[in-house]
């Protein structure tokens, strides 16, 4: 392998991992061969979205920035909340200062936590499984055209939630005793969908939750 | 399948006026939008997340509020061209990761409610067969080079060299289907 084709690969080892790529001095072929691996590595569902977490980090740094400006002018909460639902939709759900602006109301702990909730455009309810199939403290995979999911029942409440790594986008695997596991990188997620073990750098964000439902003995899910 | 009824759900952007009174609502409409355009220059989060940053700190304490959208959202798309631009001659010494004039327009950049799958998928399709099932194993499926390998019946070194082959052709390829 070439001194260039070696730099290639460690560049795109960088972005297959999630990694900041070191600084080289490229050619053009070689910076052609790097757009090339950016555009299918953003090409991933769900890749170009932004984390929650820094989304909140970074309001939180600009209101202390932009408050030693000026005065914080008086704000609408109603469209306050209008604006945050766009950085809700997209993937995250929107605080800023700290504030969740948006979440689920109800049961499950999105609004409480923060947690991703995944509303595709243009979704409908659909039944995904019948609530006998769902015994208390499962997990029943679905698939529908828009999303791959589990069904969990817990203390009697269903809640749909991603079955699609948060790491990689790899398909989780159920596990015994209500773990669902990652098969590319040992990343075990629980039934509430919380990160319970990994062998990452850093831990993945928990798995998105889907909004849901029950109708005529079926589980509903909110999808495209 | 779906039933009828009506389904609530949050409006995606502010409409009142067409225009931003408030750097809040600009960060929390925005803020989706640049960072996918910016990682869908970078691939990689850390990158993403700096730049992203560097676009608000630098763009907000300069726009004159209330402003129209548009020129808000014009705004900060040359922003975040500029912050990309420097950032692919500081690391790379190269130009900018695609060509950006698709970006050049006073009209809002698009809010993030599409995907970069379709013309990616063109792209993907045409290229041979083994090129396409390297390049999807490893960057749409995330698959490790062994693995890769293991699904392919290669060895570890002929998938290293298959990628290497088939993202150059990629990047030929490239040229000619628009970026997203």
């Amino acid at each position: 392998m070439s001194r260039s084709e070696r730099r290639i690969d460690r560049f795109v080892e960088d972005l297959l991992t999630s990694r900041r790529p070191r600084r080289f001095h490229a050619s053009p072929e070689e910076l052609s061969a790097m757009r090339a691996a950016i555009r299918l590595r953003a090409a991933r569902p769900g890749a170009d979205v932004p984390d929650p977490t820094f989304v909140d980090r970074l309001g939180r740094r600009l209101r202390r920035e932009m408050g030693a400006r000026a005065p914080r002018p008086a704000l609408s909460r109603r469209r306050l909340l209008v604006a945050a639902a766009g950085a809700a939709v997209a993937g995250g759900v929107a605080g800023i200062g700290g504030e969740r602006l948006a979440g689920r109301p109800g049961a499950g702990g999105a609004a409480r936590t923060g947690r991703r909730e995944l509303v595709p455009a243009g979704a409908t309810w659909r039944p995904v499984v019948a609530i006998e199939e769902v015994a208390d403290g499962e997990a029943v995979r679905f698939s529908t055209d828009a999303v791959e999911g589990f069904v969990i029942r817990r203390s009697g409440q269903y809640q749909a939630m991603s079955a699609v790594c948060t790491h990689l986008g790899c398909v989780l695997q159920q596990a015994d005793a209500g773990h669902l596991q990652c098969p590319c990188h040992r990343t075990a997620f629980g039934l509430d969908g919380e990160v319970l073990s990994h062998q990452l750098p850093q831990a993945p964000p928990a798995l998105p939750q889907l909004r849901t439902r029950v109708r005529d003995g079926q589980v509903e899910v909110l999808t495209a | 399948m779906a039933d009828a009824e009506p389904v609530e759900r949050p409006s995606l952007r502010v409409v009142k006026d067409d225009c931003y009174t408030d750097w809040e609502t600009v960060y929390a409409d925005n803020v989706a939008g640049v960072y996918r355009l910016v990682f869908r220059r970078l691939g990689n989060r850390p990158d993403a997340e700096d730049l992203t940053e560097e676009v608000f700190v630098t763009a907000l304490p300069r726009l004159d509020l209330p402003a129209p959208i548009a020129s808000v959202r014009g705004y900060l798309h040359a922003t975040a061209r500029t912050v990309l631009a420097a950032h692919w001659r500081r690391h790379y010494a190269g130009p900018p990761v695609t060509s950006l004039e698709d970006d050049v327009r006073v009209t809002p950049p698009p809010l993030p409610d599409c995907e970069a799958g379709p013309q990616t998928a063109r792209l993907l399709a045409r290229l041979p067969d083994r090129f396409r099932r390297i390049l999807e194993l490893r960057f749409l499926r995330g698959l490790s080079v062994g693995q890769a390998a293991a699904e392919m019946g290669v060895t570890v070194g002929n998938a290293k060299v298959l990628q290497h082959r088939a993202l150059r052709r990629a990047a030929e390829l490239a040229d000619e289907v628009p970026d997203p």
